[in-house]
């Protein structure tokens, strides 16, 4: 039983391992969060990715680089905040001797940063999202450092990376411990430990928990009935047109002044509207006449509307398919 | 006992032979619904050019012919050498066959065709400006393109008394003095773009092998559509409407939603990953001569296009679906010219990676060589001579 088991985690690491991306490991300012990595310059947080499109096309890396290329640094700013500062990009040789363990104290510590620095990009608004595109010249140890600038305050925010170029790729021992550890609580649940520290009560509770969030329902407000005509005809592709919707309790009593948000779009390709249409009219009884409609793909639509009266706001979805 | 494997072999062979019967003429049978996707992307279904309000001369023939020879001519640039068919050459269905355009410098994108383009609301691969008049305005000052600025193409006008006596036939006198005033020299200027726009209004696209095959399926004549398809045409036609998913964009006689989309294209050597729509869009809601400002010839100044844009982080990494009539001699393609040939296209959406900036809305085809083959011989059906041979240099 016990050969079993070792034997069935041998394959499964195995099994892991092969199947591993070649950024798996993460350090310093970036960390790994659900297959992305994100960079944490103090509390704002953005995903940070690299490429080496000439050599590596659209294989992302964390932070080690395989090798002296054209690397294109990518930010996507999860708090909006970033994207209203002041931001700049340097990327130093690393002088600290600190390596991987570099932090931003050691960064401050150096005396002439500017002959450290083999790129910088001045501070720069970027609304969308932050690019960089420096070609490495040669192998070796960097460090990474991006500063944002608060709008009011001033403050200035840092985050630190260091990295290699010229990685070799030999690095998963983060990940060998993390196996030894999971193999460690398997073992101890299975033994009845884990059960004897903790008390039955405590898993319940859990399990409970978890059950009460996937069950919760999403609108507590009162159901609305949502239905819509075309006056201009059915709905065809690449046309900009006005829908009529008809907005009614569930007792099919028309509802009048409501708030009406729409949004919509294609679940199946991750995208919204092409246009941003809206209510410009309540057109009394319910009616509410909403334009800038268009749709540019066939396929399965979805749009949704969102009714908000005194009572709460409350949503349907109208699903099309064209 | 040998009698009977005979006449299961017998059996077997009939079979297999039916089966091919049946292939070879469900090839060329056309279910209604597939004759209705047909029927949208046939050029005869291409609706009447919508009216430019914007553009009081857009479909006035003058102005297309004075616009036409603006459209050729070098004079309008910093090194006297550089007119819009430098880059939209006719022959090449106005584009040039570079990744990124040369003019004075190299421009930051591949020249797109002009073919058809009345007809999108948007121009440009970023949608950047909302009319055709004020994308005409755009290259002439652009440093790298025709490094000429508004102040020189009027004076330009005002001193070429071919070209003076076209415009001041069209827009009214032109005064000497008119360069010492901002309005005035703006609305001279876009008056200039009108007219470039009246020209390209009348480059539309012409009649190709694929039309043909629509007429003959919607006249079910099965002969001639065998002489006009190959079976890989046919077979490249069933994956483009099916499998391959391709009308989600390219639908409509045009091929095209005029919508922005990201495809994940990889960034271009040198340069970072192009934002695109991102920034499009924030510019054409701002830009001096777009369809709600002073410029514009529409009194009642309705722009449902701006009015109704969506603007956001979707938008990140977005270009502008282009048409896919006439691809023979555009390559390379993409905004950048980052894939050398169709197959490489259709390569990449058969793999779909992940964009480097936003997100891929394509996802993969997993579709056979065989059949991206198939799909390339379909879209070079789409081939057509260029209209009139009205486009010859002047």
């Amino acid at each position: 039983m016990i050969v079993h088991r070792i034997n069935f985690y041998c394959l499964l690491f195995c099994f892991l391992i092969a199947s591993l991306p070649q950024n798996a490991v993460a350090h310093g300012g970036v960390v790994e969060e659900d297959d992305l990595c994100v960079i944490k310059v103090n509390y704002l947080s953005a995903h940070f990715k690299i490429y080496q499109p000439g050599v590596a096309e659209h294989t992302q890396y964390c932070e080690d680089l395989p090798v002296a290329a054209e690397s294109v640094f990518v930010m996507e700013y999860q708090h909006q905040l970033l994207s209203k500062m002041l931001v700049d990009f340097r990327i130093i040789r690393d002088v600290t001797g600190k390596g991987r363990f570099a932090r931003i104290a050691d960064v401050n510590a150096i005396d002439d940063i500017d002959s450290a620095t083999v790129y910088y990009q001045p501070p720069a608004i970027e609304p969308d999202v932050y690019l960089v595109n420096y070609e490495f010249e040669e192998e070796g140890d960097f460090i990474g450092i991006v500063s944002a600038t608060h709008p009011v305050t001033g403050r200035i925010y840092a985050a630190v990376f260091p990295f290699e170029v010229g990685f070799t790729g030999l690095g998963y021992w983060p990940f060998f411990i993390g196996m030894l550890v999971l193999i460690q609580l398997q073992f101890l649940f299975m033994s009845g430990r884990l059960k004897a520290w903790f008390g039955r009560g405590a898993v319940t509770g859990l399990s409970f928990a978890l059950l009460l969030l996937l069950v919760s329902p999403t609108s507590f407000a009162e159901e609305v009935l949502v239905t819509y005509s075309s006056p201009d005809g059915l709905p065809v592709i690449n046309r900009m047109h006005s829908w009529i919707l008809h907005i009614a309790s569930d007792s099919g009593v028309g509802l009048e002044g409501a708030i009406i948000d729409v949004e919509g779009g294609m679940p199946a390709h991750d995208h919204g509207l092409p246009t941003k249409p809206r209510v410009t009219e309540d057109l009394g009884g319910g009616d509410y006449k909403l334009e800038g409609m268009r749709f540019h793909m066939s396929g399965y639509w979805e749009i949704v509307v969102a009714v908000t009266t005194e009572e709460g706001t409350s949503t349907a979805i109208i699903s099309l398919q064209l | 006992m040998n009698s009977n494997i005979l006449k299961s072999i017998f059996g077997v062979v009939v079979l297999v032979a039916l089966v091919a019967a049946c292939d070879q003429r469900s090839r060329f049978d056309w279910t209604e619904a597939e004759r209705e996707v047909l029927k949208s992307l046939w050029l005869e279904s291409l609706p009447e050019l919508p009216p430019d309000p914007s553009n009081a001369v857009a479909d006035n023939p003058d102005a297309a012919a004075f616009g036409r020879q603006l459209f050729f001519d070098p004079r309008l640039s910093a090194n006297g050498g550089i007119s819009c068919a430098t880059c939209h050459q006719a022959e090449r269905r106005f584009t040039d066959g570079l990744q990124k355009a040369q003019a004075i410098g190299i421009t930051a994108r591949h020249t797109p065709s002009i073919v058809g383009a009345a007809y999108s609301p948007w121009q440009f691969w970023d949608g950047r400006r909302d009319s055709q008049w004020a994308q005409a305005l755009a290259p002439l000052e652009d440093p790298n393109e025709h490094a000429f600025d508004r102040v020189q193409v009027v004076d330009l006008v005002l001193d070429d008394d071919g070209y003076r006596q076209n415009y001041e036939a069209l827009f009214g006198a032109l005064r000497d003095s008119i360069l010492n005033d901002a309005i005035f020299l703006n609305t001279a200027f876009a008056n200039i773009g009108k007219s470039i726009a009246a020209f390209e209004r009348t480059i539309m696209p012409t009649t190709s092998r694929f039309d043909e095959f629509v007429a003959a399926v919607l006249g079910d004549d099965v002969d001639r559509q065998r002489e006009l398809f190959s079976d890989d045409d046919v077979r490249g036609l069933r994956l483009f409407i099916g499998d391959a998913n391709c009308t989600q964009c390219h639908n409509g006689p045009l091929f095209t939603n005029h919508e922005f989309h990201n495809t994940g294209i990889i960034s271009f050597p040198g340069d970072v990953p192009d934002t695109a729509r991102a920034a499009g869009i924030k510019e054409v809601l701002t830009n001096d001569f777009n369809c709600r400002r002073a410029y514009s010839d529409d009194p009642a100044r309705r722009c449902d296009e701006l009015e109704f844009a969506r603007t956001g982080k979707d938008l990140i990494g977005a270009f502008k679906t282009p048409s896919l009539r006439n691809l023979e001699n555009t390559a390379p393609f993409m905004h950048k010219g980052q894939l050398p040939t169709i197959a490489a296209v259709l390569q990449h959406y058969n793999e779909a990676p992940d964009a480097m900036i936003g997100h891929n809305e394509a996802k993969p085809l997993r579709l056979s060589r065989r059949e991206l083959a198939r799909i390339e011989a379909f879209l070079l059906t789409l081939a057509a001579s260029i209209s009139q041979g009205q486009f010859d240099n002047m």
